[in-house]
């Protein structure tokens, strides 16, 4: 190393004997303080950032979603927000969410079920095909399913080719659309999130069920699913909040009666130039998902205490 | 189910089902690379002819692309420098230091990821909107930084905490400064997590939409939102071509992360292999 004996060095050498804890107290606290103002510094550039150009635009439209054209208080935008056609779109909002965040349970539950019983390098192989679409873009991702789900697109020739009842079908600019290409977009997050609590489950447990005579059903519903029911909890809870504010699939494979609010809220900015009615939309959508994030806390402080029980 | 022998028709449902939903993932992906080849311009898949010329109509004379192209390009690359520079002074600060309120740092530096995209874009709309800087990457670029820094700050706050802190209290221990320990030890191990950052930080800012759709003006226009106008209002088959681009960039990206980050698991290796050649007890501080 250059520069070893430029200073003398500290008691710490290579060869000699261990010492024995007795300066580390009072070194350990001098040192802690001189480290406590080194990370304040380090850590100032990224807070005063985030503080300026995150929570201080949220807070102004926060007072902008309070305030009348003439600068009085007012609850009126939110009443707005909250009636009429604006309100069912919160409801398609919270509707969809919640199908797409079903759906990618159930299909990442299955996925993640398979793979969390490979051997973990072939898990890790198969993992790709469910993290790099991730960062495609979402955008390119959502063309695609136009291509795949249109009127004559893949999706129905095969259905047409095999001859099921009714196809083909209406897939696109329509809730089926919608939902299809939403849950294909949360459907890493659930993936991931799921293999990595299977992955934790004790299969002597299951075993030891089975050595006990319990069915197979049994097993899954008394054991398994308890196991992972808080890992299914916090998926399905991530997958909502983040389909809550989602934006391009709707706009994009949805119709009319697919509107999302970050659609509405998009369409009061640049169209309208309606931006209290905005920033009231969004204060709302800011207000549910802080109410899933307390729900996904829950979720895991639960799971947390679940685990420490099935361990002792 | 795990631990239990499975019964033949369970094993044949699960891997059937578990392949349908591969095949659901990458299916979108594989028809626009297939179909941008094709000759028929939209739609019909497998295509009937087979053609380059989307991707020539990219380049063509009149040609929106090339300009959201250098813009995205200007914008993700003002992003990485920022979001580098703030990851690794915080992820410094969050490993290397005794932080107080370090739980508060980190919920204010997850926020960004979690809180609905659409309230950030608004927000920082309606705080550029006054300044008159709807249209400026720079604008653009400060807002994609709102996003981009805080998946740098995950990056390297692994990175550092996958560092042998022994490594760097050995070199000080010999006397090495605290600047010398991070430019000799701490930065060359750590320099495989910085190019992760850097390369996601880009990816972050190249492929974000509605930040850059809030803060674009007419004469500025990103890529992604060049691509959205493009599905929704114009026709223009090069669509598809642009898209094949940009899912070859994502790919080319991962894989160079995947191989930096191969690269550098080596290093950290040769050097604990010269602790250990020295006689010192690997472990010897508390773990």
């Amino acid at each position: 190393m250059a520069g070893s004996l430029v200073r003398p060095a500290t008691p710490v050498r290579p060869h000699s004997a261990p010492e024995p804890s007795r300066p580390r107290g009072l070194r350990h606290r001098l040192v802690g303080t001189r480290r406590a103002r080194i990370g304040l510094l380090n850590v100032s550039p990224i807070v005063l950032y985030l503080l300026v150009l995150f929570v201080f635009p949220i807070v102004g439209t926060l007072l902008l979603s309070l305030k009348n054209a003439d600068g009085s208080l007012t609850l009126h935008w939110y009443a707005e927000a909250l009636s009429g056609a604006n309100l069912s779109v919160l409801f398609t909002t919270l509707r969809i969410s919640a199908e797409t965040s079903l759906l990618s349970l159930a299909v990442g539950f299955v996925l993640a079920n398979a793979l969390s019983r490979l051997r973990p390098i072939w898990a890790g192989l198969v993992m790709l095909i469910v993290v790099v679409p991730h960062f495609i873009s979402a955008l390119v991702r959502t063309y695609g399913w136009i291509i795949l789900l249109g009127d004559h697109g893949l999706a129905n020739q095969t259905l047409t080719g095999l001859k099921i009842p009714g196809a083909p079908f209406r897939m696109l600019y329509n809730e089926t659309g919608v939902v299809i290409g939403t849950t294909a977009v949360m459907l890493p997050y659930t993936v991931l999130l799921l293999y990595g609590v299977m992955r934790g489950v004790d299969r002597r447990l299951l075993a030891a069920a089975a050595s006990m005579g319990a069915g197979r059903v049994r097993i899954f519903v008394r054991i398994y699913l308890p196991l992972v029911a808080s890992g299914l909890a916090s998926a399905g809870l991530l997958s909502f909040i983040l389909c809550l504010g989602y934006y391009i699939t709707p706009a994009l494979m949805g119709g009319t009666k697919q509107t999302m609010v970050a659609s509405l809220i998009n369409d009061q900015v640049m169209k309208q130039d309606q931006w209290n009615g905005a920033a009231a939309q969004g204060v709302v959508l800011l207000l549910i998902t802080f109410a899933g994030l307390l729900l996904l806390k829950a979720a895991r402080s639960i799971g947390a205490g679940a685990r420490k029980r099935s361990a002792s | 189910m795990i631990g239990l022998r499975g019964t033949w028709t369970g094993r044949i449902a699960l891997t059937t089902a578990a392949t349908l939903t591969l095949l659901f993932l990458a299916l979108p992906i594989i028809v626009i690379v297939v179909t941008s080849f094709g000759g028929d311009a939209f739609g019909s898949f497998p295509p009937s002819t087979w053609t380059l010329g989307w991707y020539r109509a990219l380049f063509a004379d009149g040609s929106k692309w090339p300009a959201a192209l250098s813009l995205s390009v200007l914008v993700a690359s003002i992003t990485t420098v920022f979001s580098v520079v703030l990851g690794i002074t915080a992820a410094t600060a969050l490993t290397r230091s005794e932080l107080p309120l370090r739980s508060a740092v980190y919920a204010l530096v997850l926020g960004p990821l979690l809180i609905p995209q659409v309230v950030t874009a608004l927000g920082l709309f309606l705080l550029f909107e006054p300044a008159s800087m709807l249209g400026s990457p720079l604008a653009i670029a400060l807002g994609h930084t709102v996003l981009a820094s805080p998946i740098a700050v995950m990056i390297l706050v692994a990175t550092l905490r996958g560092i042998d802190e022994r490594l760097e209290d050995a070199a000080a221990s010999m006397g090495a400064g605290r600047l010398t320990v991070a430019r000799r030890i701490t930065f060359p191990l750590a320099a495989p997590g910085i190019v992760a950052a850097a390369i996601f930080s880009f990816i972050t800012s190249f492929d974000e939409f509605f930040i850059s759709q809030f803060l674009s003006s007419a004469t500025t226009v990103t890529l992604p939102v060049q691509v959205f106008n493009a599905l929704s209002y114009d026709v223009d088959p090069s669509v598809t071509a642009v898209s094949a681009v940009l899912i070859a960039f994502a790919v080319l990206a991962l894989v160079l992360v995947g191989l930096v980050r191969w690269i550098g698991t080596g290093r950290q290796h040769s050097l604990l292999s010269v602790e250990n050649t020295a006689g010192l007890a690997p472990g010897g501080d508390a773990v």
